[in-house]
């Protein structure tokens, strides 16, 4: 194998597929790019057996091949050379890997790609094109929501409910949840689970992508796995197995009291607030009356004590509730609207909150269990 | 400062009859053990701790309380709240002893004199006798309090420590049980003095980490800070039984009832907890224990689901069971995190208005039927 390329085009593609290998692969392999070259194609991959990555680019092709190289040391110099093209090229009989930069050689040894395990295989040919954008906009909204309580392994990942004019994402840790969801007009009725890791290094592959108008995102999906491809990229990532929680059942649909605040206020104000809670359970007290909203925070092993009042506008009854400000604050973060609606029922029941003037392509719902609080 | 025999005080100060007869607190079913005893039952060889049959053997006369720890409580809070107004620095080492920081009142008022007013104030506030050692450093002002009673005063300055403690048998040091006297008494030492004089590193030898500190404690080396608020770690209750058992279902049932007894008073301090811990004995005195971690909690149904569990991990012999106990420990400060699916609003409205029930009549007022 060799070939000629510039190092930012095979920086950007090494740092996509090497979120996936684990620092304990259970084959020693694993810690290895699979590089292979045909044409004038260059495919990087790497893989942990749960998931896959690959990414394509053009190079300068001299001599075909495939090979796997230590991701490593590959990644550490990569990394740190200068931008300019430089030629790596593999001896098909030694192994021996040299990378030739405009005033340096580094050598080191490479792997045979035979035992590199093969990609999974698609077992469905069921896809949707999905907007690449559409796509960023779920994982961002509702990757932070999914839990990473092992003992709950459906809640470790990130549910797609596919229908046949709308596709929902949603997310819970079974104490906060959100749900994202967006009209297509090709669907395909079904539901699966992704795990958390593939849809963070989808993340990471998005963020790269040359986005545009009508830049797409084809979703592929069997019995077991999942693929996603963009641009070049291939993911593809067991699902996880079971039943996700019915989270329809538990999104309150009539919460009637409606409380109505300013993001970037109400969260600041949070901030300040849970600096004074307590340290393990972030307990902050919303105390509702009228027109007038009181934060506070204590915290009894150090004496820390915070309260705030800030405006508000709301409509019911005066009520007296307790949240965890952290949870509070990544729905907050999350919310993208500088106005935003609280809407709740009971000091021990869900509190939705929903962004007040949405402009985003989909419709979100988050909401949050409140604490247990003693009357 | 000591309060005298304080669960015989607490009871005489409630009902002045018990006064000047033999008075013994403690279960008094066969297999009670004395609790507290009054000076004129310990004239007769009666000492705390001592099984009920045997005490009644020596006082035949005596009266018998079942203690009333809520009483107790409540006299030691009424102590507590005199103290800590008064004392600049005070430590409540258990329900009737105090450690008091004097250090800097001797300028003013003389630590004698202050001390002497402040005892005089709490037995004429409470009713409750009490008695105080005032010395160099805790280990001396215990072992002092202890000789002074009762109603004792008792100051040891630094030039007199050594004089007191010599011909004090080595009994009196705190934390040295039977089995360390045995040992000791073995090796011909029975007075404080004998026992400061050996070498440390023979102490260690003997008896480990904790010779050294009986040594340290012999020689009035003590520097321990008087430590205004320990915070509690553990919640526990466990319970002999009148006769052994081997019914699993009644032991259940009763772990039942105390898991939600004592989850019941986590949620009451609003604390979690993350350790269960359940204890058995065996007729045989075979005590055994198994814990283990949850996610933090304070829900009855779940920590009794996890006793359970434990209580069947741990019976494995097919023995009668004499003691039954559980523990929870591992606290934070929190209330409970409402969960989407497993926590049905119906849940919550019953734990609330359960928790409102026992807040007010109490929290024996409702329990599980499966406990009663």
């Amino acid at each position: 194998m060799k070939f000629t390329v510039s190092t930012s085009a095979l920086i950007k593609q090494v740092q996509i597929v090497s979120g996936v290998i684990s620092n304990n692969t259970v084959i020693p392999i694993l810690q290895d790019f699979l590089f292979e070259l045909a044409g004038d194609r260059l495919t990087i991959s790497a893989s942990d057996l749960e998931t896959s990555i690959s990414s394509t680019i053009t190079v300068n092709m001299e001599r075909e091949g495939r090979v796997a190289i230590p991701s490593k040391i590959f990644n550490d110099i990569i990394k740190i050379l200068a931008e300019q093209p430089i030629t790596i090229e593999v001896e098909e009989q030694t192994l021996a890997v040299t990378i030739q930069t405009q005033n340096g050689i580094y050598k080191l040894a490479a792997e045979s790609a035979e035992e590199f395990p093969p990609r999974q295989q698609m077992d469905g040919d069921d896809n949707i094109d999905l907007d690449l954008d559409v796509m960023t906009l779920a994982i961002n909204k509702t990757l932070f929501a999914a839990s990473n309580d092992e003992l709950r392994p459906q809640m470790t990942g990130i549910y797609f409910d596919l229908e046949e004019s709308k596709i929902t994402f949603v997310a819970t840790d079974a104490h906060k949840l959100v749900k994202f969801s967006h009209e297509i007009t090709n669907g395909k009725s079904n539901s699966f689970i992704v795990p958390k890791k593939a849809m963070n290094l989808l993340k990471n592959a998005l963020a790269n992508a040359e986005g545009g108008e009508n830049a797409k995102v084809n979703i592929g999906w069997g019995e077991k796995n999942v693929f996603f491809s963009f641009d070049g990229i291939k993911l593809d990532s067991r699902l996880i197995a079971g039943t996700y929680p019915d989270y329809n059942t538990v999104i309150p649909s009539n919460n009637p009291h409606l409380l109505t605040v300013d993001q970037a206020d109400f969260q600041s104000a949070i901030k300040r607030i849970s600096i004074f809670s307590s340290r393990s359970t972030y307990q902050v007290i919303l105390d509702i009356q009228g027109e007038v909203l009181r934060l506070s925070a204590q915290d009894l092993d150090f004496s820390n004590e915070a309260h705030e009042t800030m405006s508000c506008e709301y409509e019911g009854e005066n009520m007296q509730i307790a949240f965890n400000a952290r949870y509070l604050l990544e729905l907050l973060n999350s919310v993208g609207s500088s106005q935003v609606h609280l809407k709740l029922s009971h000091p021990s029941r869900a509190c939705l909150v929903v962004p007040a003037n949405d402009n985003s392509s989909g419709e979100l719902v988050m909401l949050v269990m409140p604490l247990m609080i003693n009357t | 400062m000591d309060l005298d025999s304080f669960f015989v005080s607490c009871e005489r100060r409630e009902n002045p009859e018990l006064n000047n007869i033999p008075l013994i607190i403690g279960g008094s079913s066969r297999r009670g053990v004395v609790a507290s005893c009054s000076y004129e039952a310990r004239y007769f060889g009666v000492r705390s701790a001592m099984p009920m049959r045997y005490a009644l053997q020596l006082c035949p006369d005596a009266k018998v309380i079942k203690g009333d720890m809520e009483l107790y409580s409540n006299c030691s809070h009424d102590v507590t709240e005199i103290l800590a107004e008064e004392a600049p620095l005070m430590e409540k080492a258990s329900i009737d002893e105090f450690y008091i920081d004097t250090t800097g009142l001797d300028r003013y008022f003389g630590c004698y004199k202050w001390t002497s007013e402040l005892a005089s104030r709490v037995m004429k506030e409470t009713g409750l006798p009490i008695s105080f050692g005032l010395s160099v450093n805790k280990t001396v002002a215990k072992i002092a309090t202890g000789e002074g009673k009762p109603v004792g005063k008792l100051e040891v300055r630094p030039e007199k420590v050594r004089p007191f403690l010599d011909p004090l048998s080595i009994r009196k040091i705190p934390m040295l049980g039977k089995a360390s006297y045995q040992t000791l008494a073995r090796l011909g030492v029975r007075r404080i003095k004998t026992l400061a004089e050996m070498p440390a590193e023979m102490m260690q030898r003997l008896m480990g980490k904790n010779g050294l500190s009986l040594w340290k404690k012999a020689n009035a080396l003590d520097d321990s800070p008087i430590v205004p608020y320990s915070e509690r770690k553990s919640i526990s209750t466990e319970r002999t039984f009148q006769k052994d058992s081997i019914d699993t279902k009644k032991l259940k049932a009763i772990l039942t009832a105390m898991a939600e007894k004592v989850a019941y008073q986590l949620r009451s301090e609003s604390r979690l907890c993350c350790v269960v811990t359940v204890k058995i004995r065996y007729s045989n005195f075979d005590t055994q224990t198994q814990q283990c971690r949850i996610p933090y909690t304070s829900c009855d149904h779940v920590i009794i689901e996890k006793a359970h569990e434990l209580f069947d991990k741990l019976y494995k012999r097919r023995m009668l069971i004499r003691l039954i106990g559980i523990r929870l420990s591992g606290f934070v400060r929190g209330v409970h995190q409402i969960d989407l699916f497993d926590d049905t609003p119906k849940m919550i409205a019953l734990y609330q208005a359960l928790d409102q029930i026992k807040g007010r009549y109490g929290a024996m007022s409702v329990r599980r039927a499966v406990g009663i």
